[in-house]
Parts: structure tokens; C-alpha cells; sequence
């Protein structure tokens, strides 16, 4: 009897307890301990050994506002990395919401950049793959007016844009397509570095291509964030979720425990019984 | 006709664009390259594409319009989105064109921020439930093959919750591993796997083999 009752809990009683875990501790941080994964010092690394006075970075702000919380903690925490360095920041977008969410970014830099010198959001190309084609092949004419409706020609940042190979590194945060091999499959040979944030659920799709060296580093889900939180020393949104998530996964894990413990518990019963299984 | 027009332009603009990956010269009777002239190809592709958005808005006004005046079953909701819409799109357009208005940009902002962006989320955030009770119901171990897909899945998951670190330091290392060495393993030959059956079905659609992106008619 037990065991049937375990097999099969209301799905209203999971949702009700994954409720009561996701949000407790977003109202009060445990603060769980959280340990750097080599992918995203990778990355930390790259930003660390950045020429602020000569080398520009790209931001591919290439993620939906449905996968933000997963991916935004990690654009804003690189964001906030770069504008900490003085490095220049240009943020480019082919996905519709990206302009949006780079407007956000930038409104959370406050005083520590200075728009049209050490960053830029140049708005939304249509057009995935051939959108990033067209960029590449010439990055300081694809976009003539910046996201606010300014030009582009009168800003200092754009000054040093002429060509791909101008710039050191692209950061691409994602939530689909266009993303990572539309890039890969773009960028000429001995062109800049490439480097990404993707959602969690993409993590093994990407892992050859970190494998082989195609991606000089790469940040993974909502953890990159708040482990690039915790390298640049500015706890935020990512740090406070991961208490959260963390919690969701031993909810889900401990479920599953439970239902199998209750299916092994009740194919004995019923071989005892002289059943079969019953599930 | 129909179909032997579009045929020729996709057999045509498909081998242009495929030479000037391998080749570059300059094209007879013109001062441009080949691969100038697959850029300005590629170009085209990117203004047929922001085309196709104002289409779709088109057609979503075109068959949710007619479910508005025919008041078929959910018309409010069609009427909801409709006026969204317009909305979203005049707000944009006015704050696009006066750059100096900060009204209209902070009202675009606003709109975006406090009622696209919390409603998307909402949707994909209720995901989180629905893998939570389909994982508790499937994840069952009544073979081998689903005690391995089990194993692994509970392995990667503990591996990426910082809370299961503090129990056992090594299950970050086991779910690195499965990540690293298993997964990729398989990934890397589905990746082969879709890029040969991907340049399969290129080929087929250049040569006109495969007609389904020409749709239904003659």
C-alpha cells in the first residue's frame, strides 16, 4: 500500500515542495560554498590578460529574456569584469530581445563606463547565421546607428573597429540559435578568440567543442555566473539563485530515490505475493 | 513554372555561394570577386530575413483578425494579443524614430522590463516543475540501459548542485567526467553524424532532389 502511495505522489505535493525550496532560500541565501569550474577561470583568465589601451571585446548578447535567468547573471558579471579593466565593450545582438537585455546590463555598470568610450550596444542584426556572416566580414559598417538611434561614426569606441581581426575576443551568451556554431563556422581561421555563456541544458551539446579547443572557455548555466561572481569578488542575482537551484536538484534527486525505492519495494511485495510487477 | 523557377534560383545562388568558399576570382564581365558577390548574396539573406518578421506579423494579424470578427472560441485572447502588438510595435517605432524622446524610450524599456520580460520567464521557469514530477515518475530502474541513464543523470545533477559538493567532494569530479569523457564521446559522433546527413540533404535540395521546402502544389 505504502509503496503504490510512493510510486505515485500528486504531482501538486512535488510542485508545492519544489515551490517552498526554490523560493526560501531567495528570501533568506544560505550562502552554500561554491567551487570555480577550470572553464570559467578560463575565462576570467582571458579578460585578466586583456590590454585595456589596445584590445576590444565583443558581446554577443545572443539569449532570450526566457533563458535570462540562467544566462544574464553571467553577461552581467562579465560585463562588470570587463568595465572594472577599462576594456572595450561592444555589445552586438541577433537575437530580438538582445538590445533589451544589453540596455539592463548597461544600466547595472552605473558610473564605471562611460557610454560610447569603453562600451556600446549597437542593437539588433536579423538574419542568424548570415547576420553574423555579414558582421564578420565587416563589423565597423554592419550597424550605422547604435541601439538609441545614435551614430556610431561619432563614438570614440568605434574608432578602432575596422576589421574582425580587431577584436581580441568574443563573448557569446546564448540560449539557441544563432549561437556557438553558427560562430564557429563563421569566424576565419587565426581570427579572435571565442568564448561562451550558454544555458545549462546545452552544457553536453558544447562539450567537443570546448574539447578540441574551438571555445577558449565557456560558462555554464546560472553556476558560471555565480562562479564568475565569486572570481571577481561582486556576489549578485547568480550567487543568491544558486542556493536555490542547488536545492531544486536535491529535491528532484531525492524524488527520484523515492519512487524507486517504492517500485523495488513493491516488485518484492508482489513476488512475494506470488504477482508480478504492478507498475 | 512554379516549382522550376524556385528550383534554378536555389541550384543557382547554392553553387555560388558554395564557390566562394573554395574559390575567388574575378566575375566575367564585372569589376567584383566572387566572394564580393556571395557577400552581397549574404546580405540579401539578411534583408529578406528582417522581410519575414514583418510578414509573420502579418499573418498573425491576417488569422487572428478573422478569429476576432467571426468570434470563434478564445477570440479574447487572439484580441489580447493583437492589441499587444500594436502596442509593442507603435511604442517601438515612435521611440526608435525620436531618439531624444526618453519618454517613449523609458516607456519601451518598461514594457519591455516589466511585462514581456516577467511573462516570458514565468513560461519557461514552469518547466522547472514539469521536468521535477516527469523526472520522478520516468526515472525508473526497470532495465539496464535506464539504471545507466539514471545513474548518469542523478551523477551530473548532484556534480553541478554546490550543496551535494559539501557532502562529497567528488561528485563535481564524477559529473565533470561523465561530461567531459562519456557525453562528449557521443556527442562529437552525433555531431558527425548530423553534419554528413546535413550535407546529404544540402546536396539534395541544390539538385532539386528534395522539393518539401517548395511546399504542396505543382
Amino acid at each position: 500500500m505504502w509503496f503504490e502511495r510512493l510510486q505515485n505522489i500528486d504531482r501538486r505535493v512535488i510542485y508545492t515542495i519544489l515551490l517552498i525550496v526554490l523560493i526560501a532560500p531567495m528570501i533568506k541565501p544560505i550562502g552554500i560554498p561554491l567551487s570555480v569550474n577550470s572553464t570559467t577561470r578560463q575565462v576570467y583568465n582571458l579578460i585578466e590578460s586583456l590590454d585595456p589601451e589596445k584590445d576590444i571585446v565583443m558581446m554577443g548578447m545572443d539569449y532570450s529574456v526566457a533563458g535570462q535567468a540562467d544566462v544574464h547573471p553571467q553577461a552581467v558579471a562579465i560585463a562588470k569584469h570587463l568595465a572594472n579593466r577599462n576594456i572595450k565593450n561592444i555589445m552586438v545582438s541577433f537575437v530580438a530581445d538582445g538590445p533589451m537585455l544589453a540596455e539592463k546590463v548597461i544600466g547595472l555598470l552605473g558610473d564605471r563606463v562611460t557610454y560610447g568610450q569603453n562600451i556600446v550596444n549597437v542593437g539588433y542584426l536579423a538574419g542568424g547565421e548570415s547576420a553574423i556572416k555579414k558582421f564578420i566580414e565587416a563589423p565597423g559598417s554592419t550597424f550605422i546607428n547604435d541601439h538609441r538611434g545614435k551614430p556610431l561614426a561619432s563614438m570614440p569606441i568605434m574608432a578602432g573597429l575596422k576589421d574582425i581581426n580587431d577584436i581580441t575576443l568574443i563573448l557569446d551568451f546564448q540560449t539557441g540559435s544563432p549561437g556557438y556554431q553558427d560562430f564557429l563556422r563563421q569566424l576565419p581561421a587565426g581570427g579572435p578568440l571565442y568564448a561562451a555563456g550558454i544555458v545549462t541544458v546545452s552544457v553536453p551539446n558544447v562539450m567537443p567543442y570546448l574539447n578540441s579547443g574551438q571555445l577558449a572557455g565557456l560558462l555554464q548555466g546560472l553556476r558560471g555566473g555565480a562562479e564568475y561572481e565569486v572570481l571577481i569578488e561582486e556576489p549578485g542575482e547568480g550567487a543568491a539563485r544558486m542556493d536555490a537551484q542547488s536545492l531544486g536538484h536535491v529535491v528532484i534527486v531525492t524524488f527520484i530515490i523515492v519512487g524507486n525505492l517504492a517500485y523495488f519495494g513493491s516488485k518484492r511485495k508482489g513476488k512475494a505475493h506470488g504477482g508480478g510487477d504492478k507498475v | 513554372m512554379k516549382r522550376s523557377v524556385p528550383l534554378l534560383i536555389v541550384f543557382v545562388i547554392g553553387t555560388f555561394l558554395l564557390a566562394s568558399y573554395f574559390f575567388d576570382f574575378t566575375l566575367p564581365g564585372t569589376s567584383i570577386t566572387l566572394k564580393q558577390g556571395a557577400s552581397t548574396v549574404n546580405n540579401w539573406g539578411v534583408i529578406i530575413t528582417a522581410f519575414a518578421v514583418g510578414l509573420a506579423s502579418i499573418n498573425l494579424l491576417r488569422i487572428h483578425g478573422a478569429k476576432i470578427i467571426n468570434q470563434r472560441s478564445g477570440w479574447i485572447n487572439s484580441a489580447i494579443l493583437i492589441l499587444t502588438m500594436f502596442v509593442f510595435i507603435i511604442v517601438g517605432i515612435y521611440s526608435r524614430s525620436n531618439p531624444d524622446n526618453e519618454a517613449a524610450a523609458r516607456l519601451f524599456s518598461n514594457l519591455f522590463n516589466y511585462a514581456y520580460s516577467p511573462f516570458s520567464a514565468t513560461m519557461y521557469s514552469m518547466i522547472a516543475f514539469y521536468v521535477a514530477s516527469a523526472s520522478y515518475r520516468a526515472f525508473r530502474m526497470r532495465s539496464l540501459e535506464a539504471t545507466l541513464l539514471l545513474s548518469a543523470a542523478v551523477l551530473v545533477m548532484l556534480g553541478n548542485a554546490p550543496i551535494a559538493e559539501q557532502v562529497w567532494a567528488q561528485f563535481p569530479v564524477i559529473g565533470k567526467w561523465l561530461l567531459t569523457v562519456i557525453n562528449t564521446t557521443g556527442q562529437r559522433g552525433i555531431a558527425i553524424g548530423v553534419a554528413i546527413g546535413g550535407f546529404a540533404t544540402s546536396l539534395r535540395i541544390l539538385l532539386g532532389f528534395d522539393r518539401g521546402h517548395l511546399g504542396q502544389g505543382d
